[in-house]
């Protein structure tokens, strides 16, 4: 059964869309992950127009984060102040964000952009998940418990405007979480993730915030930088596609119930062995389509007319 | 929907052995809903001669249907350190957004370019934004690369080698065009040439719209129109959806 996209401006098969998003839906409620960075690229993969894919996505990720943080937030473990700002400076990488991404468009370079940028991120989560699932494996085997710090004092405790965090238990400057913000806004607004596979090692590492506290709050900004996001993207790019956007959503939060369910029944670091594998997969085929002679070298792209 | 469409022209034109046509279509709109995955545009007709003449005088049909006309941008990637990146760009104005040509034989280029039956004619190609592509050869390539692509998704096609029109009983001629879920919206246009001997004796056309219409039309509107309004329902039902979800969810698991 066929469903036409009225933005995209192409039929697709619906079982497609629908077991993309069961699939990519089914892994974040497994590991916990939102699933964009598959979701973009295996849109791409089926032939989505890789803005549609973007803006789409962006908006996919707003259900994906509403759903997974309510929970967080019934049990306390939001941090809003600090949600605040990175919001903040989310709000300012977004803006930059669309500029970037329709300076890359008016130039013809997205889909190569999009294909590098997707690779390098893709390739270096991956290796680091496969790298640490193993050594977590490796210790299991060898009875080992590994001791981890748990809070790090580093330069970000040592920048002006130091502002009190009493739901993290934190006192340090709001430069780097702005900052931190305005990098995820860039990321969201320009490939169509939410980021907290870059956002939460950055809130343990870089701020120091508790581990419980990190999932909602990552959460918590996404839904807003996501929503802002697809507001951009449908105002400049005009490229969120609601009934693409709705069958994904529809397909993905059943999934992502699924993967919670599964969540119990295996090893946290096989899981992210698997996922890794799977990422990596993706990375390679990216790759090869970027090193590889193309089979046409040329490629056509149509100026829509708005009306 | 069999809105049937005659356009009946000439008919007390005869001149020696040159025939009229009648042409028709079951079609003069194409509405994209949104089960939409393509349709069929039935184009037919009759030559309207002398029925004792054999059938090689009553002459051959081409048919040709053309699209909306689109802004194309075509791009030739280039190896840059082993990364395929696109370099040299060339963009061509006025091209339509669907082409197909079919006839009842074999017709020669020469006859399709001395009657501007092509894809582009004389007065497109000066619309066209060569860049620094300035070698003819170079030229043709991006030309033809467009064809190639456009051939890809369906948008355009040139079958004036192998027919694809039916001829029933020597005067009736029917054929099939497969209008593709990709087709563009807006206005069409069928022309049916009649040549004799080589001779272009009669052209005629009709037109018909590619349109959306119900929930596509309606939300495509929206997104253009008001997309501020768009932008914000789809956050909107988006934040909804994951909201209904994590609650029923959470009820479920309850019980």
């Amino acid at each position: 059964m066929n469903i036409y996209l009225p933005i995209a401006e192409l039929s697709v098969n619906i079982f497609i869309i629908l077991s993309l998003g069961g699939a990519v839906g089914f892994l974040s409620g497994l590991l916990g992950l939102g699933g964009g960075f598959l979701m973009t690229p295996l849109l791409m993969f089926i032939g989505i127009p890789p803005n549609v894919a973007v803006a789409t996505s962006a908006n996919q990720i707003v259900a994906a984060s509403v759903s997974g943080a309510l929970s967080h937030w019934r049990q306390g473990l939001v941090d809003v102040k600090m949600g605040m700002y990175l919001l903040l400076g989310g709000l300012f990488g977004s803006f930059t964000g669309i500029w970037i991404f329709k300076l890359l468009s008016s130039a013809g370079q997205i889909e190569t952009f999009l294909a590098i940028v997707y690779f390098i991120l893709l390739f270096s989560i991956g290796t680091l998940m496969l790298i640490e699932s193993s050594q977590v494996i490796r210790d299991r085997i060898r009875k080992k418990t590994v001791k981890r710090k748990l809070h790090y004092h580093n330069w970000a405790h040592r920048l002006p405007f130091k502002v009190r965090f009493y739901s993290s238990n934190l006192y340090i400057s709001v430069i780097p979480p702005i900052i931190i913000g305005y990098f995820i806004g860039i990321l969201s607004a320009t490939m169509g993730i939410g980021g907290s596979f870059i956002l939460i090692p950055s809130m343990i590492y870089f701020l120091g915030m508790p581990t419980s506290k990190v999932i909602g709050t990552s959460l918590f900004q996404i839904i807003f930088i996501t929503a802002f996001v697809t507001l951009l993207h449908a105002t400049s790019t005009f490229a969120v596609d609601v009934v693409l956007a709705f069958t994904l959503i529809l397909s993905s939060v059943i999934g992502a119930q699924l993967g919670v369910i599964f969540t119990n029944k295996f090893r946290g670091e096989e899981l992210r062995a698997l996922l890794a594998i799977i990422v990596l997969t993706v990375a390679f085929k990216i790759g090869t389509d970027l090193l590889i002679q193309p089979a046409d070298i040329f490629s056509i792209s149509t100026i829509k007319e708005l009306y | 929907m069999k809105n049937i469409l005659i356009i009946l022209i000439s008919l007390f034109l005869y001149q020696g052995n040159a025939s009229a046509l009648v042409i028709g279509s079951d079609l003069n709109e194409i509405t994209i809903g949104a089960n939409f995955s393509g349709q069929d545009l039935l184009v037919f007709g009759a030559f309207y001669s002398d029925p004792s003449l054999p059938r090689d005088a009553k002459g051959d049909v081409i048919i040709e249907v053309k699209g909306p006309p689109q802004t194309v941008k075509v791009r030739k990637k280039k190896s840059f350190y082993g990364f395929w990146l696109n370099n040299t760009e060339v963009t061509f104005k006025e091209v339509p957004g669907f082409y197909y040509l079919t006839s009842t034989t074999e017709i020669n280029d020469e006859i399709l370019n001395k009657n501007n039956i092509t894809l582009l004619t004389q007065q497109d190609t000066n619309d066209i934004e060569w860049g620094n592509i300035r070698l003819t050869k170079d030229r043709r390539d991006f030309l033809n690369a467009m064809k190639r692509n456009k051939n890809n998704l369906d948008l355009f096609s040139v079958n004036n080698e192998s027919s694809q029109i039916d001829i029933l009983d020597g005067n009736l001629f029917k054929t099939n065009i497969p209008i593709p879920n990709t087709v563009p919206i807006g206005d069409y246009t069928v022309s049916v040439y009649l040549l004799i001997n080589s001779e272009l004796k009669k052209d005629y056309s009709y037109g018909f719209k590619v349109k959306r219409i119900g929930i596509e039309s309606m939300i495509h509107n929206l997104a253009i129109n008001y997309p501020l309004i768009y932008g914000l329902l789809a956050v909107l039902v988006a934040g909804l959806m994951g909201w209904i979800s994590a609650e029923m969810f959470r009820r479920l698991r309850k019980a």
